[in-house]
Order: structure tokens, then sequence, then C-alpha cells
């Protein structure tokens, strides 16, 4: 079967610092991939390099067997794929409501808008509490969830999610890797992880990919790679 | 006592909007806008041109001032504003070109409608008399209240219509908005067309009251920097409440301070800028950077 989400020998660079060395990875539908790996491994630039926030510069991309890469970031939306960025980025100065709505832009059916926001305020019902809130006054937990309950007002097919645990206290990172978990299996959306956290992104993916520098070094299924020698070594070795 | 505060009111709600226009576009777009003065002066003789020049009705004329700076403004953003901001890496590019068409409008209305101060027949006739503690001649007060009715209007459309909060998420966080599907090139056009057609508006009311010249445009688009400045850039309570505060202070000034001579935008001046140094950022900012 073809894969939902094919990266060909993806190269990108910042300033002629080369970000991505020829990438390729692969994501097939309902599945859960994490991409592990240190910091400026090329992790962020892969999502990025997606959603077309940075033109790549050779290689191609294809999701659902068609091109992707040249495509605008915000035209990226109504092909089914959102993108979670790194450090939260909630719309501070909105109530979480508009935050929500925001998440929908791109829809038009306003009763199915509704069932979407039903559905977010069941999974996360913090933000049900907070509901009239701004946004930039919530805890860096809370924001999570808000971040990716927007993401799920779009109704995506894949999820691209940046760094979720970064900055979040750790009774709250279990609570987001399960509802990770919730959303791939009940909502049967696909998910690409970007995590420092490797334990928790290959406890909860199904596969993964180590990066370093630009390429990626080690591939395979995630519960190998826990126990794999060279990735307990590199990625799991301080963490708790 | 009474008399300066409808005087202020009057003069605020005419400010507010000016500066409203300018900090939506500041907002959305890191720009501000130098010539904002000019677009105001341009909607106050695109109004005298089709109430008093053509006869015809005055909302058509302040409609059509309307139409034409939402043109302009869409326009500016499109071709002049977009490639700038594109291709260069240094913000004051964005300053320099505001000014540079700021001198061009100025140009172009010279050359359109002359250098003569323009008046409109009144809209309508009469004075209020209130016991004499409140003296205001009706236009005044029709004005300042089609005025305060533009504000409410454009509060409402920011706040609960779906543009309006793709404008505000974009001002907010331009990447996330974009992850969103928020399109920045359309909306930023639609938002400097929004703040042009503010200006056009102000300037289609005032000029039956002020009537409009030439030389109007700088100096407001001085104290729209100023109002701006003191509720803080790029935010729409901030900028209400700067148009409000120097609308009532100037409606002090002219009433108390007069007798001292023209010194009503001296004391304005330097209260301004002993106030910003204590509060950089406006009342209502967010601090720079």
């Amino acid at each position: 079967m073809e894969p939902l989400l094919h990266l060909d020998k993806v190269e990108l660079y910042y300033d002629h610092v080369y970000a991505l060395k020829g990438v390729s990875i692969d994501l097939n539908e309902g599945e859960t991939v994490a991409l592990i790996g240190a910091n400026g491994a090329g992790k962020s630039s892969i999502l990025r390099a997606i959603t077309g926030l940075n033109p790549i510069h050779r290689g191609e991309v294809h999701f659902q067997g068609s091109r992707l890469d040249g495509t605008r970031a915000s035209d990226i939306v109504k092909l089914g794929i959102v993108m979670v960025p790194e450090g939260r980025r909630v719309f501070p100065y909105m109530s979480v409501r508009d935050n929500l709505l925001m998440g929908a832009f791109t829809r038009d059916d306003k009763a199915a808008i509704k069932q979407s926001l039903d559905g977010v305020l069941h999974r996360f019902p913090r933000l049900k509490e907070r509901y009239s809130q701004t946004a930039g006054t919530l805890s860096g937990g809370e924001q999570q969830m808000l971040v990716i309950g927007r993401a799920l007002m779009a109704k995506p097919k894949l999820l691209l999610l940046d760094e979720p645990s970064l900055g979040i206290a750790p009774k709250l990172v279990q609570d987001i890797a399960r509802s990770i978990l919730a959303i791939n299996r009940d909502e049967k959306v696909s998910v690409l992880l970007v995590e420092q956290n490797s334990r928790m992104a290959l406890s909860i993916s199904h596969r993964a990919y180590a990066l370093a520098t630009g390429n990626v070094v080690v591939a395979g299924q995630s519960k190998d790679l826990l126990k794999d020698e060279r990735i307990k070594a590199a990625y799991l070795g301080g963490e708790i | 006592m009474e008399q300066i505060i409808a005087n202020g009111l009057y003069l605020g709600a005419q400010y507010a909007l000016i500066a409203l226009g300018l900090t939506l576009i500041f907002a959305l777009m890191n720009v501000l806008n130098f010539a904002h003065g000019q677009m105001y002066v341009l909607g106050g003789f695109v109004t005298y041109t089709i109430y008093a020049q053509l006869g015809m009705p005055f909302v058509a004329g302040l409609l059509a001032s309307a139409v034409t700076l939402a043109v302009v403004g869409a326009i500016v953003e499109k071709f002049l504003f977009r490639p700038v901001i594109k291709r260069s890496l240094r913000e004051e590019s964005t300053m320099l070109l505001a000014a540079g068409i700021a001198f061009f409008l100025d140009a172009v209305i010279l050359l359109a409608f002359g250098e003569k101060q323009r008046g409109v027949p009144k809209i309508i006739h009469g004075v209020l008399n209130w016991d004499f503690r409140i003296i205001m001649p009706y236009d005044r007060i029709l004005i300042g209240a089609l005025a305060i009715a533009v504000i409410a209007t454009f509060i409402l459309y920011m706040q609960y219509s779906k543009t309006g909060r793709a404008m505000r998420a974009l001002a907010q966080d331009r990447v996330a908005a974009q992850l969103m599907g928020v399109d920045v090139n359309r909306y930023s056009m639609i938002g400097f067309a929004l703040g042009a057609m503010l200006a056009g508006i102000v300037g289609g009311l005032l000029v039956t009251i002020t009537g409009v010249n030439l030389g109007m445009g700088g100096p407001t688009s001085i104290k729209a920097f100023m109002m701006v400045m003191i509720g803080g850039a790029g935010v729409i309570s901030g900028a209400i409440v700067g148009g409000f505060i120097l609308g009532m202070m100037e409606s002090i000034g002219l009433t108390v301070l007069s007798q001292y001579g023209d010194i009503t935008y001296l004391v304005i001046f330097v209260t301004l800028m002993v106030f910003l140094s204590f509060r950089p950022q406006g009342l209502m900012g967010k601090p720079w950077g």
C-alpha cells in the first residue's frame, strides 16, 4: 500500500547551513511515527519541510500520492495536514474558545464544527473549565492541550506534533502522551511526532526514525528501538 | 465642565477612529503607515467632491470615501508593501516606503484638488443649547455619533466575524495563524484596506465640520501616532483609549490653557514625553520586542 506521507531524499538548508541532507521517511495511514534525536538533528526541519514553512531545495514530499512540496503553508491545512508548532504558540490574547475556532478556520459547516468543538472539550475537560479565559493566562500544560485541541478542530488526517512535552510538568507529559495515543486510536488520525523525550516518543509510536545531523541514522519498530543498544546509549541514557 | 467633556467626546471619537486604522495596520504588518494622514485628507476631498461639487447626498460621499480609500489601501499593500516586506531584511524599509507614499499622495491631492481649503454645506442646521451648559451644533453631534457607531461596528466585526478573528490571530502569532490556514497575503491586504478605509471615513465625516485642506495630512499622522503611543501600539483598546484621551486633553487645553496663549499641544507633548519615559509600552500595550 502506498504510504500516506512520503519524503524522498529531502534536502533543506537555512542560510547555507544544511538542516536536512537527503532524508527519506514514510508514514502509513493510521500510524504514529516518532522522530527522535538531539537538538539540531533536523527533526523540526522535517516538519517545516512538510508544511512548507521552509521551502525544500532538493527531493520530494508526497501526501496521499500527490506532490506536496511547493504548496503554501496556509494551503496545507485544507489537504488535511495540521502542525502543532514547538513552544505551544496559542493566540495569547484570544479566549480559549476563539483559539479553538481558529483551528476550524478552513471549515465552513457550522454543525460539524460544533461537533468537533464538543469532541475536543470532551477530550480535554480542562479547556471546558477555561473556555472564556484568555489563552495567555493558561498553564503550560493547558496551553499544550489547547494547541492540540486547536489542531483537531481542523479535522486533520495527519497531525504533526513538534516537541509537545517541552517545558511541561512531568505529570502532564503523561497526560499528553495518553491524549496522543487516544487521538491516533479513536479518531484514526495519523501522527508524526517530534520529541526529545525519546522514551515517551518510542512508547506511544508504532515506528521511529532516529536522526543525527540531518540524516536518518536508525529506523525501525519503536518497541525494538526501545531495546536497541545504539538507541539506548545515544538517546535513552540519562532519561528517567 | 459639561461643555469640555462633550467637546472631548466628539473629538475623541474622531481621533479614536483614525488611531484604530493606524494600529490595525501596525498590528498586522508591523508597518507604521506614515501616509495615514494623507489617506484621511483624501477621504475628505472625495466626500467634498461628491457632496459639495456634484450635489449628491452626504451619505453617498461618505460611502465613496470609504470605498476609495479601501481600494487605495488594498493597492498600496499588494503592490508596494508586500514586495518590499518580502525582499527587505530591515524594518526601516517599510517606514521609508510609507513616508514616500505620504509625499506621493500629497502630490496627487495637490494635482487633483488644489491647495485651497475646502468646505461643504452644513449637513444639518441648528444648535443644541442645554441650559448654556452644553452648546453644540447638531451637525457635530451627528458626526460624533456616526464616529462612535463606526467604532462599535469595527469592534464587533473584529471580535465576532471569522475575518476579524483571523486578523487578530495573524497579529498575535503569524506562524500559528498560517498553520491554521490563514493566508497572510490575503488578510494583510484586507487589514490594510480596512485601516485605510477607516482613515477615509473620518476624512469624510470631519470635512463637514472643519473642511479639508492639503496641509492637514502630516499633522493628522502625528496625532494618530501620539494616540497609538498613549494607548499602546497594535492594541485595539489602546487606540480607542488613546484617541479619547487626546481628544479630552485637547478639549481641556483649548478651554483652560487658551488664556496663556496657544500652548495646548506644547503641554500635551511634554506630558506625553514624561508619560512615555515611565511607560514606554503605552497604557494597554505589550512591551516592544
